[in-house]
């Protein structure tokens, strides 16, 4: 547990310096709009970093997430106008919790390596996507819907909101549940949770379940944020979960790290971003800058957990 | 429970092949011959080597022809449409069979592709590179089969039988030229690019570049990518609003990112600031836009081209001779295209329905 504390307070410092740093090189980055901004900016990506932890903190990967997302945002659009709103939601979140269940599926019950299982769904559910809407993006013309992603309650914006309820809803069932401590005992020792009774396998599919989920969920704020429902939504984001994953201190072999810290990494690379768009860098350079502070990020916690 | 898993899977992959045969659905576009022979009247170059609908005759004899398309991948609209137009033509011909390949925007695969097409015994061979350079060996596979090869929007620096593009310098020179007039030659920009480093993005900004050399007054204030979609320019176009109190027009080089910024200016309560917004691909929801005002100036960029590609091949396949095809800076030949008129609030009514995509514009929240 030590070693998990090290590495949060190594993030929250490190958020902490940026900050400082952004608000010397911006003087309007300390502003009230703009932190909102950032808080809206990163509510997809942390929303899929957050299922995310529950699968690397079983040691497992979920490459898939991206690719739900993008299917669930389809769904969503193309069913809105047949069904309702609140069955296209419906309907959409079972296809994300659907991939999810066939993820962990095949990675506990059939014993396919989880990078090659979600790596299958990856493209499975992307071509799902293009299939579905034949490559074009759908319109979404519903107006409740365009307020929920853009819109305000108590002056926080929406998608901030959902991101944060789902941060205490995943701190709640890893913190506070029997499954929570038990996905924490699959990451650090397969074997010893399952002599201590562990029901391993389905936890373990559980946790593709989750991720589909919040797949899904993003998928949400996405496509009532954007107002399209496209086949290439997401693309790529599983990278971008990963990162804030690892960058908020959670280990990739399973059984360290928590949500919090994948919270603080989320925004840590929100920030970030915010601040080279803040004081024009160009895009080229912010990839490189990007990349250099994900490993820089990395190396210095896991030395602070080491020390 | 693995063998219950196998059958659902199937099941799940064989539904809509199923369906496909069922309904005599065009792969892809997922539209029957009469959709296409409705759209086919709306197609902007129909007129360009025009052919007659019916069998085509090779030596006086209707044999089955196939032709191969490998495109750069469907993984856009624009994409898709260009297959449209190449469906729609293919449809008018009852011997006329395509095999589709889907490049996945990746030039190894597709370089696969061509090479495959080539083994399957197509008559002729329909390319829309993936990019330029890369897909110089599978073209050279197939003119050294002796098989005509006609390639579509990106050029390839080898021998082919006929290059059908048209150029993104000089449509991107009309939308920004159409710019600097609406700002009177005086204001702050921002730049949202498509994906960097592709051969369109580059192209449009250059075009940009060139027209602005001459203003001056036209303050370029950043610039970002927007990757071509819709969601990447959300984050920039807020972070820049709150960098930038004054900011007069978005150059964005694809509709989907401008509708982003549009996006992020209402959110930031800036629609009183009346951004003017210059963008580009030429769909009909895009015509609309800038009939409603919210664009200033839409690149129109048609991909309604494969229909002209299928009918060079058939022209060549039957002996006819190409009008208009003629020697060009590259090897092979070059049929010049029309530019498309930039569509602005004048010329806006003329285009609509005549651009790609059936779908209505992002309602703009602005308005």
């Amino acid at each position: 547990m030590r070693a998990v504390g090290a590495g949060r307070l190594g993030g929250l410092i490190a958020l902490i310096v940026l900050i400082v740093i952004a608000s010397f090189l911006s003087d309007r980055f300390l502003t009230v709009p703009n932190l909102l901004n950032v808080l809206r900016q990163v509510s997809i990506v942390g929303i899929l970093a957050l299922g995310m932890t529950f699968v690397i903190l079983t040691a497992g990967i979920d490459l898939s997430i991206g690719s739900v997302l993008g299917l669930s945002v389809v769904l969503y659009a193309g069913l809105l106008e047949s069904f309702g709103l609140p069955a296209a939601i419906t309907l959409g979140m079972v296809a994300g919790a659907g991939a999810g269940l066939v993820n962990g599926i095949g990675v506990a019950y059939a014993g396919i390596p989880a990078f090659i299982m979600t790596l299958g769904m990856l493209s499975f559910a992307r071509g799902l996507a293009f299939i579905y809407t034949g490559g074009t993006p759908v319109p979404i013309l519903d107006e409740t819907f365009y307020n929920f992603g853009n819109g305000y309650v108590l002056g926080v914006p929406i998608p901030a909101l959902v991101l944060i309820a789902t941060l205490l809803a995943s701190a709640f069932v890893l913190g506070m549940t029997p499954f929570g401590r038990s996905v924490y005992g699959i990451g650090s020792n397969e074997e010893a949770a399952r002599m201590s009774g562990v029901p391993v396998r389905q936890y373990k599919a559980l946790v593709y379940v989750i991720s589909g989920t919040l797949a899904a969920l993003a998928g949400v704020v996405y496509a009532s944020q954007l107002g399209i429902g496209t086949p290439i939504a997401g693309q790529g984001y599983e990278l971008d979960a990963i990162a804030a994953v690892v960058v908020g201190g959670t280990s990739l072999f399973g059984g360290r790290g928590s949500v919090w810290g994948t919270f603080i990494g989320t925004l840590i690379i929100g920030v970030l971003a915010n601040t080279l768009n803040l004081n024009g860098v160009d895009p080229f350079v912010q990839q490189l800058v990007k990349g250099a502070l994900i490993v820089v990020a990395v190396f210095g916690m896991s030395r602070a957990s080491r020390s | 429970m693995l063998k219950r898993l196998c059958l659902l899977t199937s099941a799940i992959v064989m539904l809509p092949l199923a369906a496909v045969s069922a309904q005599e659905r065009q792969p892809i576009t997922n539209a029957t011959c009469d959709e296409l022979a409705a759209r086919y009247d709306k197609l902007p170059f129909t007129d360009i080597l025009p052919l007659e609908a019916g069998p085509v005759l090779v030596d006086g004899e209707e044999k089955s022809i196939t032709v191969g398309f490998s495109q750069t991948g469907f993984n856009h609209p624009w994409r898709v449409s260009m297959l449209e137009s190449l469906q729609a033509e293919a449809c008018r011909h009852p011997n006329v069979e395509l095999i589709v390949l889907d490049g996945n925007v990746d030039v190894a695969k597709q370089n696969n592709d061509v090479r495959d097409l080539i083994a399957r015994g197509v008559d002729a061979v329909i390319m829309s590179p993936v990019e330029s350079a890369a897909l110089v060996p599978a073209s050279r596979a197939v003119m050294s089969e002796g098989l005509p090869l006609v390639v579509l929007d990106r050029d390839v620096p080898t021998d082919k039988t006929l290059f059908i593009g048209q150029s993104n310098v000089t449509m991107a020179e009309g939308v920004a030229e159409k710019m600097a007039e609406d700002l009177g030659g005086k204001g702050k920009i921002v730049v949202i690019t498509g994906l960097q480093g592709s051969s369109p993005a580059v192209d449009r900004n250059q075009g940009m570049l060139n027209v602005l050399a001459d203003y001056p007054d036209i303050e370029v204030l950043v610039t970002g990518d927007g990757q071509w979609i819709r969601e990447p320019s959300v984050p920039l176009m807020e972070d820049w609003l709150t960098a930038y109190p004054e900011i007069d027009a978005v150059f964005s080089h694809a509709e989907e990112s401008s509708w982003g910024a549009q996006l992020a200016i209402a959110r930031a309560n800036r629609c009183k600031d009346g951004i003017k917004h210059y963008t580009f691909d030429g769909s009909n929801a895009g015509f609309k836009a800038v009939k409603a005002g919210t664009f200033g100036a839409d690149g129109n960029y048609t991909p309604f081209i494969g229909d002209i590609g299928l009918r060079a091949v058939l022209y060549e396949l039957t002996g006819k001779e190409i009008p208009d095809a003629e020697d060009y800076a590259q090897p092979g030949k070059n049929l010049a295209l029309p530019d498309s008129p930039v569509v602005t609030a004048a010329n806006a009514d003329e285009w609509i329905g005549r651009g790609w995509g059936d779908f209505e514009p992002t309602p703009d929240p602005c308005l």
